[in-house]
C-alpha cells in the first residue's frame, strides 16, 4: 500500500488559519471575552501564517520549483506562497478597516472573525491546489464562509437580501464549475492539472468538444467569482446589502481566490491549448471592461459603483490573462495593488456611512475634505490608484497587463482597455470632486477607528510606494514562477 | 441494445440543463435551490459515468467531495432562505428588490 507524501509544511500557514479559527470560537463560548482579545487572535493567526508563508518561500529555493506533496493535490510553489500573502494582508486590512462593525456585532463577532480567517483559508487552497477536486472544495470553503459573512446582519433586511441572493448565484456557479471539472475529467481521464497537461501533450484529440465545453464551464464558473461580465449581476446587490465592514473583504478574496484558480487552470493543465480559450477570455475581458466603466458611471451609490469598477478592474486582469503564462508576474501585481484600494476604499465606505449599513449615496460623502480631511485623502488616493493614474501602483498595474496582451497580439483588447481607463476617470473623479467641491451637509464628522486609520495610512503608502517604486514587488512576483 | 456511459452522461447533461433552466425560470428560492441540488447530482452522475467508462476510481472519490460540499450549502442555504421568510413571509425572489439601481 502507497501512503501519498504528507508534507505539513506545505499547509503549515493554513493550519495557523484553521487554528486560530478554532479558537476564537472556543475562547468565545468558554470566557466571552472582549471582541478585542478575538481580534488579538485574528492578528496571531495571520501574523503566525505570514511567517511561515516566508519560511516557504525561502524554503523554495529556486522560482520554478514545485512540489506536489499530498498525493498531487496541493501545489508547494512560490506562486501559492505569493497568493497567501495578498490574501493575509487583505484579510487583516479587512478586519482592520471593518473593526467597528465586529464590536457592534457583539457576541456574533466571534463568528464573523472565524468565518473571516475560514474564507481566508478557502481562497489560499484554490491558490494552492494543483487537483481540480481541490480546487472546488477551496473555492466552496471562501464561498460558502462569504454568504454567511454576506449576512451575519440578519436582522436588517438588506443584509439578508444580500445574502440570499449571494448564495443562489454562488452555488449555481458552484454547480457551474463543478459540471466543468467532471466534463474537463471525462474528457481527459485525469483531475490533477499536471496530469491533464501530460494527457493532452501526449494525445491528438479527434474529439475534443467534452473538453472544450468543460473547459468553458470552468471559466464561466470561475467568471462568477471574479464577477465578470455576463456574470456579473449578483456583484452590486452583494456589496451594497452585505454589511460595509466586510465587503472589502469579501470582495477583495474572492477575486484573489478566483484568478488564482483560474490562472492556475489555465496556465498549467490547458497551455495547449491556449488558442481556444484565449479568444473567449479575451471576448469576457473587453465586455467586462466596457459594460463595468460605464454603469459605474451612471451609479449614485458608491458601493455600487466601486462593484462595477471592480467589474472592470476583472476584466482588466483578464486582459492579462489572455497573455498566458508569460503575464503572471502583471496579474499578480495587479491583483496585489487593486486588492489593496478596494479594502481601503470599502473601509472608508464603513467609516463614513456606517459600518454595518446599506445606503451609501454619493451625497454622504460631500465636503469629506473639511469633515475628515484624513479619509477624503486616502480615498482620493485609493481612487486615483484604481484609475491607474501614473505615479500611483494602479498605473505600474494596468501598463503591466496591457504590454502582456499587446505582445501576445490582442491589440484591438489593449485599445478596448486604455479607451476604458480614460472613461474611467470620470466614474473616480466624480467622487473626489463631490469630496472637495461640493459643501457639507449636516452630517456628523466621520471618525474611522484607530486600526482603521493605520490600515488606510499602509493602504495609501503601498499605492503610492509602488507607483513610484515598482520595482520590488515587479521582482518578488517574478520571481514566484518561471517561464 | 447495450445501455454504456455515453448513456448516462447524456441524461446527465439533460439533468443539468434541466436545473439550469429551472434556476433561471423559477422564483422560489427553495426551488432554486433544489434545481441546484440537480445540478449537483448531474455532476455525480458524470463522474461516476466517466470513471467507470475510464477505468479510473478518481471519479467515484469525487462524487463522495461533491455530496459532502452539497451538504454543507444545504446548511448554509436553508438558513439563509429562513431567515429570509421570517422577515417577509415569502420565498419568492421577486419580493427581495430593495438593492437594485
Amino acid at each position: 500500500m502507497i501512503f501519498p507524501e504528507v508534507s505539513w509544511a506545505a499547509i503549515a500557514p493554513e493550519i495557523a488559519l484553521v487554528a486560530g479559527a478554532v479558537a476564537i470560537l472556543m475562547v468565545d463560548v468558554q470566557w466571552k471575552p472582549h471582541t478585542r482579545v478575538l481580534g488579538g487572535i485574528v492578528a496571531l493567526a495571520v501574523v503566525s501564517a505570514a511567517v511561515l508563508s516566508v519560511g516557504q518561500w525561502l524554503r523554495l529555493d529556486t522560482p520554478g520549483d514545485i512540489t506536489t506533496p499530498f498525493g498531487g493535490m496541493i501545489a508547494f510553489d512560490r506562486i501559492s506562497v505569493l497568493a497567501r500573502f495578498v490574501l493575509l494582508a487583505v484579510a487583516a486590512m479587512g478586519v482592520a478597516g471593518g473593526w467597528r462593525l465586529f464590536e457592534r456585532l457583539g457576541r456574533r463577532a466571534a463568528e464573523a472573525l472565524a468565518l473571516v480567517l475560514l474564507a481566508t483559508v478557502g481562497f489560499s487552497f484554490m491558490a494552492s491546489s494543483i487537483h481540480l477536486v481541490m480546487i472546488f472544495l477551496g473555492l466552496e470553503v471562501g464561498s460558502i464562509s462569504l454568504y454567511v459573512l454576506a449576512g451575519i446582519t440578519r436582522e436588517r433586511t438588506e443584509s439578508d437580501e444580500a445574502a440570499m441572493k449571494y448564495f443562489l448565484l454562488g452555488s449555481f456557479a458552484s454547480a457551474v464549475f463543478i459540471y466543468g471539472v467532471a466534463l474537463t475529467f471525462a474528457g481527459t481521464g485525469r483531475l490533477a492539472l499536471l496530469g491533464q497537461r501530460a494527457f493532452l501533450d501526449a494525445n491528438i484529440l479527434t474529439r475534443p468538444a467534452v473538453l472544450l465545453i468543460g473547459l468553458a464551464l470552468v471559466i464561466v464558473g470561475l467568471g462568477f467569482k471574479v464577477s465578470a461580465v455576463p456574470f456579473h449581476t449578483w456583484a452590486p446587490d452583494v456589496y451594497q446589502g452585505a454589511p460595509a465592514g466586510v465587503v472589502g473583504f469579501m470582495a477583495a478574496g474572492a477575486k484573489i481566490g478566483g484568478f488564482a484558480a483560474l490562472t492556475r487552470i489555465l496556465f498549467t493543465a490547458f497551455p495547449s491549448m491556449t488558442d481556444e480559450w484565449s479568444s473567449v477570455v479575451a471576448a469576457i475581458a473587453a465586455v467586462s471592461i466596457a459594460v463595468g466603466v460605464v454603469l459605474a458611471l451612471v451609479q449614485d451609490d458608491v458601493r455600487r459603483m466601486l462593484a462595477y469598477s471592480g467589474v472592470a478592474h476583472a476584466g482588466f486582469i483578464l486582459t492579462g490573462v489572455v497573455a498566458g503564462a508569460t503575464a503572471t508576474t502583471g496579474i499578480w501585481f495587479y491583483l496585489a495593488v487593486y486588492t489593496v484600494q478596494l479594502v481601503a476604499g470599502f473601509a472608508i465606505v464603513a467609516a463614513v456611512t456606517g459600518s454595518a449599513g446599506s445606503r451609501s449615496d454619493l451625497g454622504a460623502f460631500a465636503g469629506l475634505a473639511t469633515r475628515s480631511p484624513f479619509l477624503a485623502g486616502a480615498f482620493t488616493v485609493a481612487l486615483l490608484g484604481m484609475a491607474g493614474i501614473p505615479l500611483t501602483s494602479g498605473f505600474v498595474a494596468k501598463f503591466g497587463v496591457f504590454v502582456s496582451a499587446w505582445q501576445a497580439g490582442f491589440e484591438w483588447l489593449v485599445i478596448v482597455a486604455v479607451l476604458a481607463s480614460v472613461i474611467a476617470f470620470g466614474v473616480y473623479l466624480r467622487v473626489i470632486v463631490v469630496m472637495y467641491m461640493r459643501e457639507p451637509g449636516d452630517d456628523a464628522p466621520a471618525i474611522p477607528t484607530v486600526a482603521a486609520r493605520w490600515m488606510l495610512v499602509a493602504a495609501t503608502v503601498v499605492t503610492i510606494l509602488f507607483g513610484v517604486l515598482p520595482q520590488p514587488l515587479l521582482d518578488l512576483a517574478r520571481n514566484a514562477f518561471s517561464v | 441494445m447495450t445501455v454504456g456511459p455515453g448513456w448516462y452522461m447524456t441524461l446527465a447533461a439533460a439533468l443539468f440543463s434541466i436545473g439550469a433552466i429551472g434556476m433561471l425560470v423559477r422564483r422560489n428560492a427553495l426551488v432554486m435551490f433544489m434545481c441546484i441540488e440537480l445540478m449537483l447530482n448531474a455532476v455525480n452522475l458524470t463522474f461516476v459515468a466517466a470513471g467507470r467508462a475510464l477505468g479510473t476510481l478518481d471519479g467515484q472519490v469525487s462524487v463522495f467531495f461533491v455530496l459532502v460540499v452539497a451538504a454543507a450549502e444545504v446548511v448554509v442555504g436553508l438558513a439563509i432562505i429562513v431567515a429570509v421568510f421570517r422577515a417577509r413571509a415569502t420565498a419568492s425572489v421577486d419580493e427581495l428588490s430593495e438593492l437594485k439601481g
